[in-house]
């Protein structure tokens, strides 16, 4: 589930967002699913529940948890977030697409990546 | 939960805290870091009121600590040299914790008992090895259910399993009881992952006391590859340090990561960003502890 990587350089607090709005995302927590409770997850990855809390109220305002006073932290609907996670993954394409254009990258080497990758294949040999 | 307002100690002529200032809030992991003969040790037996400051108070929850039993007894302390009596047992050593400590609990004890298998409660202590010395102390300390441990390095000595399940323990009783720790430890990966405040510690005094959030989140470490010579960095940011090897520079930069990396991006466009990672705490302590002459000297003569 929530996992931590200590050589990680990001420090805690961002991979423990990180890794909760993924699991969120990809469905693999389902909305009104409860969440660890901060000290379950703080003794279980042994690691400071003031970082859990903080990493929590972060991820609620950002939608992606709701809590209930006494009753613990759960997943918020995704539809939406799902929606503006989509958008954002556009946004990077574009940017990457153009980097790549100005390198003088065909339009024609693009569309044969989107081709290979659709019949999901998508290492550079191309087999 | 500990405020220590200006404190100096003098020891036959010899400063050994020199002004210190320090506060620690109640729930908080508090790392207490420095190079060695800074002063941490002398500063925690004070702050458990072993010793008498010349100068100075030192508050824990708003009481004077030195001679003060009522706060003591809600403060457990695990040394670095540890001491048991020389024919005691684990037993033993529970009887007597329990008679001086008035919130010992003994049901935690024997449930407690599963996290050191190791441990035979019925063998003379300092016949153990000592990683399970320290085991044993950790194991009282816990069970006299504080509201503020002090540890001073404690979990060196002990192989990775323990350390772990002893974090763990901690890290349950801070979010369960609000526990206060202070630790002091000179392994800052290990810091980074339970503190959330540091205070540095150097030749007697507290260089700096922050949050480590605050810390990490002002300082990044930056690497460019450059074609053009040096790599402008804008003004606002103030440049710590800067070292390369060929094309590639490295410098240390005063600014949140993120702040960072938009600034340089924008500044020229030959420029090629390697990486912009925020400092560890390693790293954080020996630039800080360079600024003020402590540094790893170069070892090519």
């Amino acid at each position: 589930m929530i996992q931590v990587n200590y050589r990680d350089v990001r420090p805690i607090y961002e991979q423990i967002i990180d890794s909760v709005q993924k699991l969120v995302i990809t469905d693999a927590l389902l909305p009104d699913e409860k969440l660890p409770s901060v000290r379950e997850l703080a003794s279980k990855l042994a690691i400071n529940p003031n970082t859990i809390s903080r990493a929590y109220r972060e991820l609620e305002r950002e939608g992606y948890v709701y809590s209930v006073c006494g009753r613990g932290t759960f997943v918020a609907d995704n539809r939406t977030l799902k929606t503006e996670h989509v958008r954002a993954l556009l946004q990077n394409f574009d940017e990457t697409a153009a980097e790549l254009m100005d390198l003088s990258v065909g339009k024609e080497v693009l569309q044969k990546r989107l081709d290979r990758i659709e019949k999901g294949v998508w290492n550079d040999t191309g087999k | 939960m500990i405020q220590v307002n200006n404190v100096v100690k003098d020891f036959d002529g010899f400063r050994a805290l020199d002004g210190v200032n320090m506060k620690v809030e109640k729930g908080s992991i508090y790392g207490l870091v420095g190079p060695n003969g800074a002063g941490k040790s002398t500063l925690i037996r004070h702050l458990t009121g072993v010793y008498r400051p010349d100068q100075g108070e030192i508050l824990i929850e708003g009481e004077p600590i030195y001679e003060n039993r009522e706060v003591k007894a809600r403060i457990s302390y695990i040394p670095d040299d540890l001491f048991y009596f020389l024919q005691a047992d684990t037993m033993v050593m529970m009887k007597y914790y329990r008679g001086i400590y008035p919130n010992f609990d003994e049901k935690m004890f024997f449930r407690m008992q599963e996290f050191f298998p190791s441990i035979d409660v019925k063998r003379n202590i300092r016949r153990l090895s000592k990683g399970m010395q320290k085991q044993v102390a950790f194991w009282l300390a816990i069970c006299c259910r504080p509201e503020l441990i002090i540890l001073d390095e404690p979990v060196d000595g002990l192989d990775p399993v323990m350390r772990r399940q002893i974090w763990s323990i901690l890290m349950s009783e801070v979010a369960e009881h609000k526990m206060t720790v202070l630790v002091s430890s000179h392994n800052l990966r290990e810091l980074e992952d339970v503190c959330d405040h540091v205070g540095i510690m150097n030749k007697g005094s507290i260089m700096i006391e922050r949050s480590l959030m605050e810390l990490q989140g002002n300082i990044s470490k930056v690497q460019i590859a450059c074609q053009t010579g040096m790599p402008k960095m804008p003004k606002e940011f103030e440049v710590l340090h800067m070292s390369n090897s060929g094309r590639v520079y490295t410098m240390i930069v005063k600014g949140n990561p993120k702040e960072v990396a938009r600034a340089v991006s924008a500044e020229e466009d030959n420029l090629a960003i390697v990486d912009i990672l925020p400092l560890t705490l390693e790293e954080i302590f020996i630039y800080e502890m360079g600024g003020a002459d402590y540094e790893v000297k170069d070892i090519l003569f």
